[in-house]
């Protein structure tokens, strides 16, 4: 038993340790650079940093495991002097559910970085923090994110093994840097088989060679071995699968949808992310991260989900295209059409099944001058030579950069190695970090743009409030309520798609007091001649089945017995909770 | 805990009563199975071990019984073809647990004395899941009988906030929830002209004019003005499946797999590759009806020829093409890389068909041949089931997931339903199976009242027109064999002829069957917020078999069940044949047979790239080497009852010297054979 003297010297020792910690990761201490990329211990740490900076502000929490035993962070921002989260439209970010798609992770981390740093700073930070709460999962694929990082591969897939090929054993067949170099990048062999020769100006693109003309190499694909003796190399590598076909909405099995695992929501990243959407279900707006190619995504994903609702649609292309204008180069497009099919996405799980307005923007473009090739029907159009001359200017441009901007950072120059199968080969070529991710220079510029999309969107949630609540006595203890809730931003308090496909409760309106009774209800459709359109009342509320539209507003007129002070409150469940009061007199 | 001793030991009694053959006499609870299966495991302790796969959302416990000998002569049981059993994912379908339980009996306590039952624990790994949905199956024995199906995971059905707050309440305490009927101005509902207890829907062209409402029984809960809107549960586990799944439906769940019951069944499942046949107790029976749940899209095996790959291969645009003949079609273009597969997966892949929606024409005989010897059994065994009304796979059900998208043989069946009411045959009325054996004048010699009587009778469609059948059989293009064919693969409407009641056949035979006929009648009772209401309407469980009338279809059952494990695919070498080329080469050719009566995978596990191929590996000594040929070699498949494929290498070898081949997959074991080259 420790006496009181020294009970009270410890206190002060662990008292001055705590304010010396306190000031070792003040607010102003926490300075995140954006030019490199976390890997899951950095990101940790910074996490770690700001929930400490802005304990006010900011809790971190894991979702669970990855397969590889890595946390898998949310982090929840919210500012409780304005009400607790559940009561704000919240959004939500995730990034790097790709493996190999990591910079997504980089602007999660800077969008809240930015807004923590400049809450009471700048008017609009301050604004967007009070009003919205932000629900992030910086990496939703940590093991990968590492790989990609810190080892030589670069993973789309989680790394559950998988038996692709069905022979039995999963895995068995990855690819190698044979070379050391710490990338694994392409191989390609002098053969006198071969249909090709290098490039008179440049011998480190390989074009076919003339019709007539012998040919010089082949390439032989991604640096490997072929571990398992099957004639095949690299065709089993980790994992196998692809996270953002598992969700748990128009999923498809995987012989219509390439990477959709044996049925939705089987991983425990997956699971992590549904469990942590379900959660809050305050959510409104969510933006899901991948690269690459400059596009802001829409849903749906896929052909057989029909059109948007309109009142939806024309949302989604206010913003998109506002984005358009906030991220240079960036075009708003519409997934299954102008993109690809995917079944079993983010983007269509949390629309169609939780009724948010969702993006997912491909973060980045080829930071060099490119000839597009346009879509498919102008590429239809192209003659061969066309397409031929293009793809060429691409590669010398594509080198160009990599010489003159790049300075060779991210090329690996071609050299010879002996391989056990292949005997003399080339490796070389650009590495992971030259392709799909930001130069480091340009990382800072992807982050903010990005991060300032994200923050236009959330600002155009839902923002409801009462802007006129008239009391007219009839006779005796019944008086006439003229209530007017408004929605000053673009998004509804409810999406078309929830009131559709009944995703969510309605709003819900209350009037409290003490033996405060509504009477009738009813929307005031015409002023001027006093129409209403009556409401189902219950006791002291009823249900606002469409929401407020976005800029939109809703009039509502009650019949009310009862006198003195009344509590009004509109409580939506995605677009905010109002309160305001009044005295029946 | 003395009490709780004694509880348990009541249960191991009751169990062990119902398993000694006894006559079914009542349902078992969900505390009763479990106590029976654990009762089972120990008492055959040397072939059948008890699992949990999982547990329910009310934290009940998910049993799986793994049945099979541990003989060491034979492979080691995880490593068997293997089967499973699954019953009563509904819930209410409590006559399925106890065919399971019957069937884990009969081969647990035949095997020893029973050579087939024998060979079978041998050679197959047999795993039976009796009850999948405790939860739901318990509320059959609660004092109020209620026929819930959704499971215990609370639901906002009526999206007011709240769980659960507004479900039936029994008013009249009779101990079952019934309906209400109410008149009121906005009523829709009559009482049936011939059967005043039911109800139907007034039409007015026939001079009918509503006057009832219909709730379920009980009150407005939570002051909404709604009645029952908000019951307790859940999400329909059989209904949570990912294959044609109903999205946006509280009842199926926020997405498919989404509950605790189905996701422990599929793990089990997918975690052991060698089930090759599920066998399902449900109210689906898929043996009868094969009727499928989605709409006729991309028909079959056919694939519409669009855009780009139309021009590629040089297809018409937008026409149809068989798939097999794509296939045929890619695999001569040219385009092929070498060693690169093209099969109908890798075709209905590219042109973005989606999924299937219909059994693939290849396992169809397999269904077609089943469904025969099935409707033989019922016949030999007399059994009186009502074989029109047989319903089809549920979108979203267990057994729909098992054929489309894991690709196993699957059949299941509902075991017994109210038995169609008896008609008197009609003297000399015409049968299908009088017209088999007909001539084209005996038949026109009927005459067109007679044929128009037997249109009716089989519920042809009313374009079909008898003067159209007489004009087709007289020009040729029809015979009355050709006819009986088509009535035979007609979908069947249930009985009833229009004037009668659709459910009156319901009542007639609830009222001979049932100790409580079935149905309470209607009385007048007042309502708090209707007013005067009447209470009454069929109870509860009503199709639910009185256990005495379970006990034959559970017995003929078991034995169909058992026939069809006997048939699984299998493989054995058929023929060796060894030739002595020059230079110490040798050209081995063997045959591979699958002596099993279905095939070693079904087409749609192909076409869904979960079927294992048949692995062949060339074990090769030191001193041998292959010239042609690879030292692994896959065959995609053998075709049932002795379908044959040949594996070939060309090896260079001592004379004398052996080769050894191993063909295995997961769902089929492994073969050795011993080839001497000579």
């Amino acid at each position: 038993m420790k006496n009181k003297k020294q009970k009270t010297i410890s206190f002060i020792t662990l008292s001055a340790v705590v304010i010396l910690l306190a000031i070792a990761v003040s607010a102003a201490d926490v300075n995140l650079s954006f030019d490199h990329f976390y890997d899951n211990a950095e990101l940790t740490q910074a996490l770690k940093d700001l929930q400490k900076a802005y304990p006010q502000f900011v809790k971190m929490e894991s979702l669970g495991k990855s397969h590889g035993g890595l946390d898998i962070w949310s982090v929840v921002i919210n500012n409780p002097k304005t009400g607790p989260g559940e009561h704000k439209p919240g959004y939500y970010i995730d990034g790097n559910i790709h493996g190999n798609e990591i910079q997504g992770t980089e602007v999660t981390l800077y969008a809240m970085y930015y807004l923590l740093k400049n809450y009471g700073k700048t008017q609009f930070a301050t604004r967007l923090l009070d009003e919205r709460s932000f629900y992030l999962i910086p990496t939703m694929n940590p093991d990968s994110r590492d790989i990609f990082i810190n080892k030589a591969e670069e993973l789309r897939t989680g790394i559950i093994p998988l038996d692709e090929d069905r022979d039995g054993t999963a895995d068995e067949d990855p690819a190698e840097d044979l070379n050391g170099d710490g990338f694994i990048t392409q191989m390609r062999k002098k053969d006198p088989d071969g249909r090709l020769i290098p490039h008179p100006r440049d011998s480190r693109i390989l074009i076919p060679a003339p019709a007539g003309k012998k040919g010089e190499y082949i390439m032989l694909g991604s640096e490997g071995i072929d571990n398992d003796g099957d004639g095949r190399i690299n065709e089993d590598g980790p994992g196998g699968y692809d996270m953002n076909r598992n969700f748990g909405y128009n999923w498809m099995p995987s012989y219509v949808q390439m990477g959709a695992g044996p049925y939705p929501f089987c991983w425990p990243e997956t699971i992590a992310c549904r469990d942590f959407l379900i959660a809050h279900p305050n959510i409104m707006g969510a933006q899901s991260f991948h690269n690459y190619g400059g596009m802001i995504l829409v849903g749906p994903a896929a052909p057989n989900m029909g059109q948007l609702p309109m009142m939806d649609k024309q949302v989604m292309d206010t913003i998109g295209h506002n984005g358009e204008k906030i991220l240079p180069g960036y075009r708003y497009i519409i997934i299954h059409k102008d993109l690809y099919t995917v079944y079993g996405g983010t983007v269509d799980f949390t629309y169609y099944g939780l009724g948010i307005y969702t993006f997912s923007n491909e973060l980045d473009m080829d930071p060099f001058e490119s000839m597009p090739f346009g879509n498919e029907e102008e590429q239809e159009n192209m003659t061969p030579e066309e397409q031929e001359q293009r793809q060429l200017a691409n590669e010398f441009n594509e080198l160009f950069f990599h010489d003159h901007v790049m300075l060779g950072e991210s090329y690996v120059e071609w050299k010879p190695y002996n391989h056990p199968l292949y005997g003399e080969v080339e490796i070389g070529g650009v590495t992971k970090f030259g392709r799909r991710v930001p130069s480091l220079f340009q990382l800072a510029d992807t982050c903010h743009r990005n991060a300032a999309f994200i923050f236009y969107h959330a600002d155009q949630l839902p923002h409801l409030e009462f802007q006129k609540i008239a009391v007219k006595k009839l006779e005796g203890d019944v008086y006439q309520m003229d209530i007017r809730i408004a929605n000053t931003r673009l998004t509804p308090s409810i999406s078309q798609i929830a009131i559709q496909k009944k995703i969510h409760r309605a709003d819900k309106f209350t009037l409290e007091g003490k033996n405060v009774k509504i009477l009738a209800a009813g929307y005031l459709t015409d002023k001027f001649r006093d129409l209403t359109q009556p409401i189902k009342t219950q006791d002291n509320f009823f249900w606002v089945e469409n929401g407020v539209r976005g800029h939109g507003r809703i009039d509502i007129r009650l019949l009310v017995k009862g006198r003195g002070n009344v509590s009004l409150t509109y409580d939506s469940l995605k677009g905010g909770f109002q309160q305001a009061e009044t005295d029946l007199k | 805990m003395k009490h709780k001793v004694s509880l348990y030991f009541s249960l191991v009694c009751a169990a062990a009563l119902f398993l000694s053959a006894a006559p079914l006499e009542r349902y078992h609870t969900p505390e009763e199975v479990n106590a029976s299966l654990k009762t089972l495991g120990e008492r055959h302790a040397q072939t059948a071990e008890l699992l949990t796969i999982g547990r329910s959302a009310g934290g009940k416990d998910i049993k799986v019984l793994r049945i099979a000998s541990e003989n060491p002569s034979y492979s080691k049981p995880e490593n068997r073809p293997s089967i499973l059993v699954t019953a009563n994912l509904e819930g209410t379908h409590l006559i399925g647990t106890e065919a399971a339980l019957h069937l884990a009996g009969e081969l647990l306590t035949r095997y020893g004395k029973d050579k087939n039952i024998t060979q079978l624990l041998h050679t197959r790994t047999i795993y039976i899941a009796p009850l999948l949905n405790p939860d739901v199956a318990g509320f059959y024995f609660s004092d109020l009988k209620i026929e819930r199906k959704g499971n215990m995971k609370p639901v906002d059905d009526d999206l007011d906030g709240r769980d659960d707050e507004d479900g039936p309440d029994d008013l009249n305490k009779d101990g079952v929830i019934t309906q209400m009927r109410v008149k009121d101005p906005e009523g829709t509902q009559i009482a049936h002209p011939s059967e005043s207890r039911l109800l139907i829907q007034a039409d007015p062209k026939k001079g009918q004019s509503g006057l009832y409402k219909v709730y379920t029984e009980g009150l407005d809960n939570d002051g909404d003005g709604l009645i029952n809107e908000d019951h307790p549960g859940g999400v329909e586990l059989n209904r949570n499946f990912p294959h044609d799944y109903e999205y946006n439906n509280p009842q199926t769940g926020l997405h498919p797999l989404s509950e605790k019951e189905t996701v422990a069944l599929i793990q089990f499942m997918l975690s052991k590759p060698n089930i090759v046949l599920v066998l399902n107790y449900s109210t689906e029976n898929t043996f009868l009806n094969l009727q499928q749940t989605g709409r006729a899209q991309a028909a079959g095996n056919k694939i519409k020829a669009t855009g780009r790959f139309a021009t590629m291969l040089g297809l018409e645009e937008d026409k149809e093409y068989e798939v097999q003949e794509i296939v045929d079609i890619i695999k001569n273009s040219g385009m092929v890389p070498a060693g690169m597969e093209v099969d109908a997966s890798l075709v209905a892949m590219i042109f973005g068909s989606g999924p299937a929606m219909n059994i693939d024409n290849l396992d169809m005989p397999s269904f077609l041949e089943i469904q025969k010897q099935y409707k033989d059994a019922l016949k030999k065994a007399e059994l009186d089931y009502p074989q029109n009304r047989a319903s089809g796979v549920v979108k979203g059900s267990f057994a729909a997931y098992c054929y489309f998208q894991h690709g196993v043989q699957v059949f299941s069946s509902d075991l017994w339903a109210v038995p169609e009411p008896k008609k008197e045959p009609v003297k000399d009325a015409l049968t299908p199976e009088k017209l088999k054996d007909m001539s084209n004048d005996d038949f026109l010699a009927l005459g067109e009242d007679k044929i128009a009587a037997f249109l009716k009778e089989q519920g042809a469609p009313d374009n079909i027109k008898p003067a159209m059948v007489i004009n087709m059989v007289k020009s040729g293009q029809l015979t009355p064999a050709r006819m009986a064919d088509m009535i035979d693969q007609m979908p069947k409407k249930p009985g009833g002829d229009g004037e009668e009641h659709p459910d009156a056949y319901l009542l007639k035979w609830a009222a001979e069957a049932r100790p409580d006929k079935g149905f309470v009648d209607w009385t007048s009772f007042n309502h708090p917020t209707l007013g005067e209401v009447e209470i009454g309407g069929f109870v509860p469980y009503l199709q639910t078999p009185p256990p005495a009338l379970a006990e034959k279809t559970i017995a003929v059952h078991t034995d169909f069940y058992i026939g069809l494990m006997e048939k699984i695919g299998q493989i054995a070498v058929k023929k060796v044949h060894v030739a002595a080329l020059e230079n110490g080469l040798y050209r081995l050719t063997v045959h591979f047979t699958n002596p099993g009566w279905f095939p070693t995978s079904t087409a749609q596990a192909r076409r869904a790239r979960t079927a294992w191929p048949i692995r062949i590996e060339c074990g090769l000594s030191r001193s041998q080497t292959i010239f042609s040929g690879q030292n692994v070699v896959t065959l995609p498949f053998l075709d049932g009852s002795g379908g044959t494929a040949k594996a070939e290498w060309t090896i260079k070898g001592k004379k004398g010297s052996k080769v050894t081949l191993t063909a295995s997959a997961p769902g089929l074991g492994t073969e050795t054979v011993s080839v001497v080259l000579q």
